[in-house]
């Protein structure tokens, strides 16, 4: 392949003609545009060598339209963010341009107040999801499976459900005290119910003849809910932990905003208090980071574990 | 109870005594079953055929343990059946395959049930994989697979748990008809092979003489035994044993047998 372009090739040397011809997707271009006239290759080819390799593989990725029009909406966005910062409202105590939001996010990263925010928050996080995780799913196999138990709590569970239990955020911190506990319980008591509520329904919907095989193998019940109930339920409790993953993110805010020492809700509540608009917007765009890796890492996690069903529950 | 005196000291594998079954709240008056007895020997293949909707799975999934008899007994090698069981391994008409589990580690489920390792159970699911012919596929998931091999899965699933007797439901019922013949083929392979003692249900005539031993004939509803013709074809059968003379006579006879249950029990129930 390489000797070959070498052959009809005389303007660029024999090193990064090997370079170029490394990747599967530089080896075809070349194939592809052996026929053509040599003007147009040699373009071709000065472009690519000018081009890392890295830059390469972001231009390559650029031109599927899948990642090139969030790419370019994302770049839209910022920008007008910056014009109306700088020409449209110039009082700096409403809006501030993103340069300005970067700046700032700058700073604190640099005195290390961001990186002691953000830790805070993704504990608390961490936490409380986790602890909702583990208790959503426990109940909500033992009321998906049991007529008695949800019977008993069926109502009280749709009621905390519509409720704003962010309501209860003060009650909570008068509790468990100002610091980790108090938004942790924010946390969990904010995204145990779609955890919940989402895995009885998928316990609810197991295919009555997989139970039917499970019982003509002779499996005990602790087996059914092990090897049959858990598993077939998996899609709908991930589909329920990433609903609740919205939630957790405003319970932190919230528990934070009302009493915490640290974490992005406290830089936003203490930024706001000094009209320091651009160290708000940099606590507030921290947590849309958080929130869109935290969404698109359980989608991946679903992509992984539920190769075998779409994911059912959308709301 | 007398009826079980004189079965007591035969060799039957299987033995259906005396089963009734009624769905009480649905038709009190109308049993699905009525006072059925026959035996299955060690090592049989034995086809039960009816009419549609007479009953036959109701007696598969009793003599499987999944539900109870109203009347009647079922002996397993002698001692009566309580619930269900491995001793009795269960091919479903429905495509029942796990969909989050690989052809392996479907076949492996019931061997998994029994306290053995995952990998222990996996090794023997392996060999009954290559047994139905499914080697190569064993990491593959059931939407992966054609409805012929996932069928083939839910019979490897049956046989992993090396069962006295296989249960099998309508198993090619919703198969197409090129990917039944093979089913067929490859079953009166496995059969031969393993010499296992099986009880199939079908409603295709054609299906139950190219497989059976023995075919017990079914009324419609309420079900009851008609007769037992026993299938005198040579073994190892293939597909060409169905262009045979006495394929032809032996299906006659079963159908004979059905078209007149259907009109006796016109009569029985004026």
């Amino acid at each position: 392949m390489s000797a070959k372009s070498s052959v009809d090739k005389s303007s660029v040397t024999t090193s990064s003609l090997d370079n170029f011809s490394v990747g599967p997707a530089a080896a075809g271009s070349a194939t592809d545009l052996a026929p053509e006239p040599v003007v147009r290759r040699g373009a071709a080819e000065r472009t690519d060598f000018l081009l890392s390799r890295g830059a390469r593989a972001l231009v390559r990725s650029l031109r599927r339209p899948g990642l090139r029009r969030p790419v370019i909406s994302l770049l839209v966005v910022i920008a007008v963010w910056e014009l109306v910062g700088r020409f449209v409202i110039t009082n700096h105590l409403f809006f501030v341009p993103f340069s300005d939001v970067c700046r700032a996010l700058a700073r604190l990263a640099a005195t290390g107040e961001l990186q002691r925010h953000v830790a805070a928050s993704l504990a608390a996080i961490a936490y409380g999801m986790g602890l909702a995780c583990v208790a959503g799913v426990a109940f909500g196999i033992l009321l998906g499976a049991s007529r008695t138990a949800s019977d008993y709590s069926e109502f009280f569970l749709n009621a905390l459900y519509a409720t704003p239990l962010i309501a209860l955020a003060p009650l909570l911190i008068l509790w468990f005290g100002i610091g980790l506990m108090s938004k942790v319980a924010v946390v969990f008591l904010i995204s145990i119910f779609p955890i919940l509520i989402s895995t009885t329904s998928g316990v609810r919907n197991v295919d009555l003849y997989f139970l039917d095989v499970a019982r003509a193998f002779g499996a005990s019940r602790p087996q059914i809910v092990a090897k049959v109930l858990i598993p077939a339920a998996l899609p709908f409790v991930l589909t329920g932990i990433r609903l609740a993953i919205g939630r957790a993110i405003a319970g932190v805010v919230v528990g934070e905003m009302f009493g915490a020492r640290a974490g992005l809700g406290y830089l936003i509540y203490t930024s706001s208090q000094t009209f320091d608009v651009a160290s708000l917007f940099a606590g507030v765009l921290c947590l849309a980071v958080i929130g869109v890796s935290l969404t698109s890492l359980l989608q991946g996690l679903e992509g992984r574990l539920v190769r075998w069903k779409p994911p059912v529950l959308e709301d | 109870m007398h009826r079980i005196v004189p079965f007591a000291g035969s060799t039957a594998k299987l033995s259906v005594q005396g089963v009734c079954k009624r769905f009480s709240r649905r038709s009190p008056d109308l049993p699905v079953l009525s006072d059925l007895s026959f035996e299955v020997h060690a090592g049989e293949f034995f086809v039960i055929v009816g009419p549609s909707g007479c009953g036959k799975t109701t007696l598969l999934r009793i003599i499987q343990g999944l539900e109870r008899p109203s009347a009647g007994t079922i002996l397993l090698s002698g001692s009566p059946l309580a619930g269900a069981g491995p001793d009795r391994g269960f091919v479903f008409q429905h495509d029942s395959l796990f969909p989050w589990r690989s052809a392996l580690r479907n076949v492996a489920f019931g061997v998994e049930l029994r306290s053995a390792t995952r990998a222990d159970a996996e090794r023997s699911a392996r060999a009954i994989i290559s047994l139905v012919g499914l080697a190569g596929f064993e990491d593959h998931l059931p939407c992966e697979l054609s409805a012929g091999m996932r069928q083939r899965v839910n019979i490897a699933r049956a046989l992993a748990v090396d069962p006295d007797v296989l249960l099998m439901d309508e198993p090619f019922a919703a198969l197409d008809a090129l990917t039944r013949e093979g089913m067929q083929q490859e079953l009166l392979r496995i059969a031969e092979a393993t010499r296992k003692t099986v009880v199939f249900v079908t409603h295709q005539i054609d299906e139950a003489v190219l497989l059976a031993d023995r075919i017990a004939v079914l009324s419609a509803r309420p079900a009851r035994l008609m007769r037992t013709i026993e299938v005198d074809l040579p073994r190892p059968r293939s597909l060409a044993a169905k262009r045979s003379a006495r394929f032809q006579a032996l299906m006659e006879e079963v159908w004979t047998l059905i078209a007149a249950s259907h009109s006796v029990d016109g009569r029985q129930a004026s």
